[in-house]
């Protein structure tokens, strides 16, 4: 039974697993009868969670390491590469698989046709995003990104329309960039440190923490992570890809991809660069204002859409936003909040897309004007995505609460003060968006839709080939996840956010903790660890009703909108209508604009960094 | 933003980048002559510990091995991605060659067909031996797998597609690429039952600048080069394949 | 005459590198052709390889194939193995995109990115 025990806990499991049951599986792909690739798949991703969160559970001690090929580091110097299991990591890795798992079961039969290459393509993507995860080496993190992303790529062209193949285009360009930014960043701190393990590394810097050879290097890394993390100004093909790509994949990329790209920066944040001063610096000028930017660009944005999945797609970039900001103010509340906000966004948002998908299945469409009342039939599904609207506005239950609260006693103890009005302009907006959409596609609330309001989309559907209470099960079942008991969330957060920060240079690389030339790395108190400070409520505890609130407030003015006075109409498009259509305009769907911007965000990047 | 207001914000952007990049480059490690600690490393105990003399490859297949497995699933999940792409329109099941109504079919010069037969030959040897001596001199099964799959192509091109598609079948590629990849993690469990951390040698190691000296090495060498030459065979028939389509129906705009 | 200029050698690498990256954008910003575009995207990619080969480059040191002679000091050949990995990173995302490309271009009867974008709204 012991021996089995240590067998289930070697990390390397949750990776390998998955990528040899995707080779095995596409070799015979032409053989395989129709359900067992689902099937496989689905065992596959349980599988996985299940030994994610046994690691999970059993890294809150002390982190699990392994080293493959059993090349330890000789002599302070790491020569092979290793998988350090953290709370953190552990639970991402678990939560990701359990996406995996409600996804496919949501999904089951729609793929029947692409003979298991579309489950061999899941799988795959699952591998990358725990190995990104579970890592602790610089390149092989790279390599991980870089499978999941091809995985990515490939999935949301896979519609094949018009606006798939050219969101998935804008997407593949955008993203490939941003991989030879990190590849670019890789060369910089290598040639300056020699090495590539995130302790060597780590190490390295403590030695040299003013060179700015190392702050380029995090500049082009956390750069390529958060073109992953849609933040303003590398948001934008966020929305032309989650909006076409397949349903079931887009819970997917909202739920866990983009989120990853955050967790990817925060992770290097704590145990590689949080050494160098002016990485701090830029962590609290351009991390920070990147994450208000985007909460509000991204609520705002939006607002504005009636294509109900672009919709979503907009409030990922707010939500990220707030993660991002969570993790900008670098403090152990603001990154237990964040992991918690993950997770709780991750599961709502998840479901969410799971309604989208439902509606493109069996009501044909996903146009908010065009679906007016049509939702009736299936209002089991609009309990959910009023539900989850009502979340995202930040109703204070489950885990996106905690979370929420977390990051906002790291707002008031960091006197951020531009940061807690962008978070709340993007919950309520986000939030109203989504409401306004169930009020009016569940409800029938609102104008009827005149000729001219026709959806300005192509004709889009998905095949409705399976029953309704297939796909509803998953989508109830990720929203009742993400309602745990508040205290053991809090409990968990902050042991994940602890260990994550916890400096583990010296004990990775097997330099004495007493003497040496690694002493004083790993300095810091354990009992770190297991102070959980008391449940604090938030500052203003207030808060998240009023922001429900007012997201109610303003679903229901979006919906009255033509009862408006005429003057009130007038006075909106002279004073707000241009910036809104400023703001529109920007994205213009065209690759070249993206990375355009791209290039404004590092220009940005560096003036900052010279501030530092 | 119009194509004028583009390229200036990105020109703009690109000369405020300008000082960053000039700070950066004067405090770069000096070119050439900078500690190299992680190399060093491995150039000074590759030889001794893994009995290999090409370290590129002792870095590939063994102290970085993980890597590797990692970068050839990637390269069968963008086969796997190409494929589903390119066969969206044209049906899974199809494994025949197609043809196009109408087009004519030019019979091939006598020297062609020679010198691809000849040539064919030759490459696919060259691939083999290229993935062969990986352990000691360079190459390796990337390279060589490359290689085998552009004797494919010159296959193709003396004996025309009907022809290639008598040998080349998807199902066969689907196999060597998914076997392959499959081969290579497979190698790691193999260490993991005999009790050894993932990936770690049991084979005998052999003499170093042998042929087949490396261990386990050169069971990963050769999943690696079965699943490159699979995975590119199938991108070359999926590509030919989209040859084969009769012209598309122009939609109006 | 150059002789003012030689101090500036060494840092003739990163700045190919970063005039790589800079020009493969540049390219792909003025782009209106996407097969043209995939092209700069490996211009773009061309830099990250001139600038991990430099970072593991050293002077007068041998190629770290001890086939002929024993192990001595050599370049580096973790970066070299890198390097690999990124060549082929590269080759299989063109292939990817390419085939995007050949999609669109069936079904648009175009591949000029100003007029095949995405959905606006």
């Amino acid at each position: 039974m012991s021996a089995l025990l240590a067998l289930a806990l070697q990390p390397v499991l949750p990776v390998a697993i998955p990528l040899t049951v995707g080779g095995l599986m596409l070799s015979v792909s032409k053989r395989l009868p129709r359900k067992v690739p689902d099937v496989v798949a689905i065992l596959v991703a349980l599988l996985c969670c299940g030994l994610c969160a046994l690691l999970a559970t059993r890294s809150a001690a002390a982190p699990i390491v392994s080293w493959f090929g059993g090349w330890t580091p000789r002599q302070g110097q790491p020569i092979g590469i290793a998988f350090v299991v953290t709370p953190a990591g552990g639970w991402f890795a678990c939560f990701v698989c359990l996406l995996f798992a409600a996804t496919l079961v949501f999904s089951w039969g729609f793929f029947e046709k692409t003979a298991a290459h579309f489950h061999v393509l899941m799988i795959l993507f699952m591998a990358g995003m725990v190995g990104f995860c579970l890592t602790h080496d610089l390149f092989n993190l790279f390599v991980w990104f870089e499978l999941m992303s091809v995985a990515a790529f490939a999935l949301t062209g896979y519609a094949l329309r018009d606006s798939a193949l050219s969101g998935a285009l804008n997407f593949t360009v955008v993203n490939t960039i941003g991989s030879y930014l990190i590849l670019g960043g890789i060369g910089l701190v290598y040639s300056e440190v020699g090495a590539l393990d995130f302790a060597g590394l780590a190490y390295g810097i403590a030695g040299v923490p003013h060179s700015p050879v190392v702050v380029a290097s995090f500049v082009l890394l956390s750069s390529g992570l958060l073109i992953k993390g849609a933040q303003v100004p590398y948001q934008f093909w966020l929305a032309d890809a989650h909006s076409v790509a397949p349903s079931p994949v887009s819970v997917i990329f909202s739920g866990a991809m983009v989120a990853i790209g955050l967790y990817g920066v925060a992770e290097l944040y704590w145990t590689v660069f949080q050494a160098a001063p002016v990485v701090q610096h830029l962590m609290r000028s351009m991390l920070l204002g990147m994450g208000e930017a985007s909460a509000i660009v991204g609520g705002v944005m939006a607002l504005l859409q009636r294509h109900f999945k672009r919709l979503l797609a907009f409030s990922t970039v707010s939500h990220c936003g707030i993660l991002l900001i969570g993790i900008a103010l670098a403090s152990r509340q603001g990154l237990a909040g964040t992991l918690l906000y993950m997770l709780g966004h991750g599961l709502v948002k998840g479901a969410l897309f799971m309604v989208a998908g439902i509606m493109l299945a069996v009501l044909g469409g996903i146009d908010e004007i065009g679906l007016r009342g049509a939702g009736r039939r299936i209002w089991p599904a609009g309990i959910a995505m009023g539900f989850g609207g009502l979340l995202l506005a930040g109703l204070p239950v489950g885990v996106m609460d905690t979370g929420l609260e977390r990051i906002g006693t790291a707002i008031h103890d960091a006197h951020a003060r531009v940061a807690l009005p962008a978070v709340m302009i993007g919950l309520v907006c986000t939030g109203a968006a989504v409401l306004r959409v169930t009020g009016r596609v569940f409800l029938g609330l609102g104008p009827v839709a005149g000729e001219e309001e026709r959806s300005p989309t192509e004709q889009e559907r998905e095949d409705a080939n399976r029953p309704l209470w297939l796909m509803l099960v998953p989508t109830a079942a990720l929203i009742l996840l993400s309602l745990p008991i508040a205290h053991d969330a809090d409990r968990l957060g902050w042991v994940a956010a602890s260990q994550l920060m916890q400096p583990r240079t010296a004990s990775i690389l097997g330099l004495g903790l007493g003497s040496g030339p690694g002493s004083g790395l790993d300095a810091v108190p354990a009992s770190a660890l297991v102070a959980v400070p008391a449940w604090s409520p938030a500052p203003v505890s207030w808060l998240p009703w009023l922001a429900t609130a007012l997201a109610l407030g303003l679903a229901a003015l979006g919906l009255s909108w033509h009862r408006l006075p005429g003057t009130t109409i007038r006075l909106y498009e002279r004073s707000v209508g241009p910036v809104v259509a400023g703001l529109s305009a920007t994205q213009s769907g065209l690759v070249a604009d993206y990375v355009t911007w791209i290039t404004v965000g590092l220009a940005l990047f560096g003036i900052l960094s010279a501030f530092g | 933003m119009s194509p004028r207001l583009r390229r200036a914000v990105f020109l703009l952007a690109c000369v405020c980048l300008l000082p960053a990049f000039a700070h950066v480059a004067s405090t770069m490690p000096a070119f050439g002559a900078h500690p190299l600690p992680y190399g060093d490393l491995i150039n000074a105990v590759g030889v001794r510990e893994r009995h290999v003399t090409n370290m590129v490859s002792a870095i590939n297949f063994d102290y970085r091995g993980f890597d590797t497995l990692g970068e050839e699933f990637m390269m069968l999940c963008a086969v796997t991605g190409t494929t589903i792409l390119l066969r969206g329109t044209r049906g899974e099941t199809q494994d025949r060659p197609q043809r196009v109504p109408g087009r004519e079919i030019r019979p091939r010069a006598d020297a062609t067909v020679l010198i691809c037969r000849l040539l064919a030959g030759f490459t696919v040897l060259f691939g083999l031996y290229v993935l062969l001596h990986a352990m000691t001199t360079p190459g390796g099964g990337f390279q060589g797998g490359v290689i085998i799959a552009s004797g494919l192509l010159l296959a193709f091109l003396g004996e025309g597609y009907r022809g290639w598609r008598h040998v080349a079948h998807s199902e066969l590629f689907d196999a060597a690429e998914g076997g392959g990849a499959a081969l290579y993690a497979l190698c790691g469990f193999a260490s993991m039952l005999m009790g050894l951390p993932f990936l770690q040698n049991m084979l005998p190691l052999g003499k170093s600048g042998d042929l087949f000296s490396g261990g386990l090495m050169l069971v990963e060498n050769a999943g690696v080069g079965l699943a490159v030459a699979g995975g590119f065979g199938i991108l070359l028939l999926e590509f030919l394949e989209e040859t084969r389509e009769p012209e598309p129906v122009q939609e109006d705009e | 005459m150059t002789g003012f200029l030689l101090p500036l050698l060494p840092l003739l690498p990163w700045a190919v590198a970063a005039w790589l990256f800079g020009v493969g954008l540049y390219a792909i910003v003025t782009s209106r052709h996407y097969v043209h575009l995939i092209g700069c995207l490996s211009v773009v990619q061309a830099s990250t390889y001139v600038l991990l080969l430099a970072a593991g480059y050293r002077h007068g040191a041998p190629a770290p194939i001890f086939y002929s002679r024993p192990p001595t000091l050599a370049v580096d050949p973790v970066l070299q193995a890198l390097v690999l990995t990124d060549i082929v990173i590269g080759a299989t995302v063109t292939a990817l995109l390419l085939a995007l490309v050949l999609q669109l271009h069936k079904r648009r009867g175009t591949i000029d990115p100003e007029r095949v974008r995405p959905m606006r709204r």
